[in-house]
């Protein structure tokens, strides 16, 4: 400690003001970051069909059993995409995020005819582990723009999966 | 006859006290209104057990809120009430704790890990807040803050805060992942969610303490100190939250251990002072600079300021926190360091600065006051005295030497000797700058005491 003559409270004052415009700035690059995935008129009014998720087994790459929003850890599941209420011309995908937003499971992109082929979609196993984690499960039928961006979500689904 | 007088205050226009304890009234009002709302909101929309434990939850919060006013508060009272006041602090905190530990336990028990895991991650993160705890006092070097106020905050941080995000975060979460595309955007929409939300909900903790107990309240110090508490808390509970969660995935496939070892390594070790502790401690530092600013629109530019680089460091974070992918080799422990390094580093050191600065700021005119005092003769401060008193080395020699001659009891009577002196000359500083509403005869009793202590020590 040593004596003063001056009041430094306002360096203090104006350091801060001066973090804050960095911080304001920070916070605007987020606006823009977020305004150009979730672009404003994007919306085409299409709406994708999801028949179901079901159970999946991997030997025989077919799903079983009744339509589901609910599965155990020690199950794999897929959800059934009806590629023909979608319309030709556009550009899609389809989707599983886990409970962490890690993608899990994906077909596309392409064309709506090119994928009709490809109308089930199973939820991978993270590698290196035996089951699929648990939590809440997001399947979602993109619409794509020319960039290859999704910029719609054309159909959504959730699903639970048990910890047990 | 006998007349009564108002003693003098030092800004005798300021009528701010009362007004203060106002908007202290109406947050707390707001913060109850608001964790009623998105409780039942959760309830009705989500009805899955973490609503339902936010709905019981509420009492606890509600008698934790209001037994920590009573705590606070206590101490402002006169010695004769004061243990009554204490006392029902005491059992509403405790009552408040109870009902939350059981809440906490059905939630863990029924969703997560069970309690054994919660109670094993919770004594794993004990120590590592307190350390966090204790350096964060002894920051300041120059006048430290009392242990209650400290653990107060670092309280509030850890049950307050985080019921209050938890509620607010689910309404928000779930709604955006039923209306934004999944990826970049919804990442970006939850890190302005917890970047708002949770330094709303700390820093709501720093304005209370700042409304309610403006006498502990000095600087710019205190509110980085008070501001990091209210972080550390949060952090705590995050820590136990997270830790819990991850054992619970990954234990059946024997990775549960390594999952919370993990998360506590990266918010208890590397995020202790990086994370949670500086963006609410920046809330802090906004606010101990309002509270020596002279006009009411400094004042809210201040703490607007502190909020906004809160929020600002907290989002970065969240946002961009994937484009440092950990590879999965060896390299990844170092990536990890820096990584936390290079995203919450810049955010740190401007932290250090304005504390190193706001600390000499203090010391400097902590010094200017004493040399005055000592100048008035009245024996509360000798001139001799000063510079041991400037110098926290100094001061603790001086203890250490009471020590060695009479033990712990002069070691203690040295050190309330040197507080009792610090807070005079603080006294002096606030009224010199018109920052306080107290009446002088509050520094003339301060005075009286420093004097009556150094019998004490003279006698020792």
């Amino acid at each position: 400690m040593s004596a003063t003559t001056y009041d430094q409270l306002h360096t203090l004052y104006r350091t801060l003001l001066v973090f804050a415009t960095v911080g304001a700035i920070i916070l605007s690059v987020g606006l823009v970051q977020f305004v150009y995935f979730e672009r404003p008129g994007e919306e085409t009014g299409v709406k994708a069909r999801i028949v179901g998720v079901y159970e999946y087994n991997l030997a025989t790459m077919k799903t079983t059993g009744p339509d589901r929003s609910e599965f155990p850890r020690s199950d794999v599941f897929a959800a059934v995409v009806d590629w023909s209420s979608v319309p030709s011309q556009l550009v899609v995908d389809a989707r599983w995020y886990d409970t962490f937003g890690s993608m899990r499971g994906e077909v596309g992109p392409g064309h709506a005819t090119d994928l009709s082929g490809q109308s089930v979609v199973p939820v991978e196993v993270p590698p290196d582990l035996h089951f699929v984690l648990p939590g809440r499960y997001t399947f979602v039928v993109e619409r794509l723009d020319a960039t290859g961006v999704p910029v719609e979500v054309l159909a959504r689904r959730f699903v639970l999966v048990d910890r047990s | 006859m006998i007349t009564s007088t108002t003693p003098p205050a030092a800004d005798p226009e300021s009528a701010l006290r009362p007004r203060r304890y106002g908007i202290a009234f109406a947050v707390a009002a707001l913060v109850v209104l608001a964790l009623i709302a998105s409780s039942i909101l959760n309830y009705v929309y989500l009805d899955t057990i973490p609503g339902r434990a936010s709905l019981y939850g509420l009492l606890a919060v509600a008698s934790i809120t209001l037994g920590t006013y009573i705590l606070v508060r206590a101490f402002d009272r006169d010695p004769a009430t004061r243990r009554n006041h204490l006392i029902r602090a005491g059992v509403l905190i405790g009552l408040g704790v109870l009902l939350w530990l059981l809440v906490i336990d059905v939630f863990l028990y029924t969703q997560s890990a069970g309690p054994g895991v919660a109670a094993v991650c919770a004594l794993a993160c004990l120590p590592t807040t307190a350390f966090g705890l204790l350096v964060v006092r002894r920051m300041d070097r120059n006048h430290k803050e009392p242990w209650r106020l400290v653990l107060v905050a670092a309280a509030w941080g850890a049950i307050v805060a985080t019921s209050l995000v938890v509620w607010a975060e689910t309404v928000w979460e779930v709604s955006a992942q039923r209306a934004l595309v999944p990826g970049p955007g919804l990442d970006t929409s939850l890190a302005f969610m917890a970047g708002t939300l949770e330094e709303l909900a700390k820093g709501l903790a720093v304005v209370l303490l700042f409304l309610v107990m403006r006498s502990e309240f000095d600087d710019v110090v205190d509110g980085i100190v008070y501001g990091a508490a209210v972080g550390m808390g949060f952090n705590f509970m995050e820590s136990v939250s997270y830790m819990t969660n991850l054992y619970s995935i990954f234990a059946p496939e024997h990775q549960g251990g390594i999952a919370a070892g993990v998360q506590w390594y990266n918010r208890q070790v590397l995020g202790l002072f990086f994370g949670h502790a500086t963006y609410t401690a920046y809330i802090g530092a906004g606010v101990g600079i309002a509270r020596q600013l002279p006009t009411l629109r400094q004042k809210i530019l201040a703490i607007v300021a502190g909020f906004m680089v809160a929020i600002a460091g907290h989002f970065s974070w969240d946002a961009w926190v994937n484009l440092f992918p950990i590879p999965n080799t060896l390299f990844g422990i170092v990536a990890i360091h820096l990584r936390t390094l290079v995203m919450t580093g810049p955010f740190t050191a401007g932290l250090i600065a304005l504390l190193i600065f706001g600390i000499r700021y203090e010391g400097q005119n902590l010094v200017d006051q004493m040399r005055k005092e000592a100048a008035t003769g009245a024996g509360a401060i000798l001139p001799q005295e000063v510079p041991v008193l400037a110098s926290p080395w100094r001061r603790l020699r001086q203890r250490t030497q009471a020590f060695q001659r009479v033990g712990l009891r002069g070691y203690f009577d040295v050190s309330r000797l040197q507080t009792a002196q610090l807070d005079l000359a603080m006294e002096r500083w606030h009224r010199e700058r018109k920052e306080i509403d107290t009446p002088l005869e509050a520094e003339q009793r301060l005075r009286e005491r420093v004097i009556q202590l150094r019998h004490w020590v003279r006698a020792s």
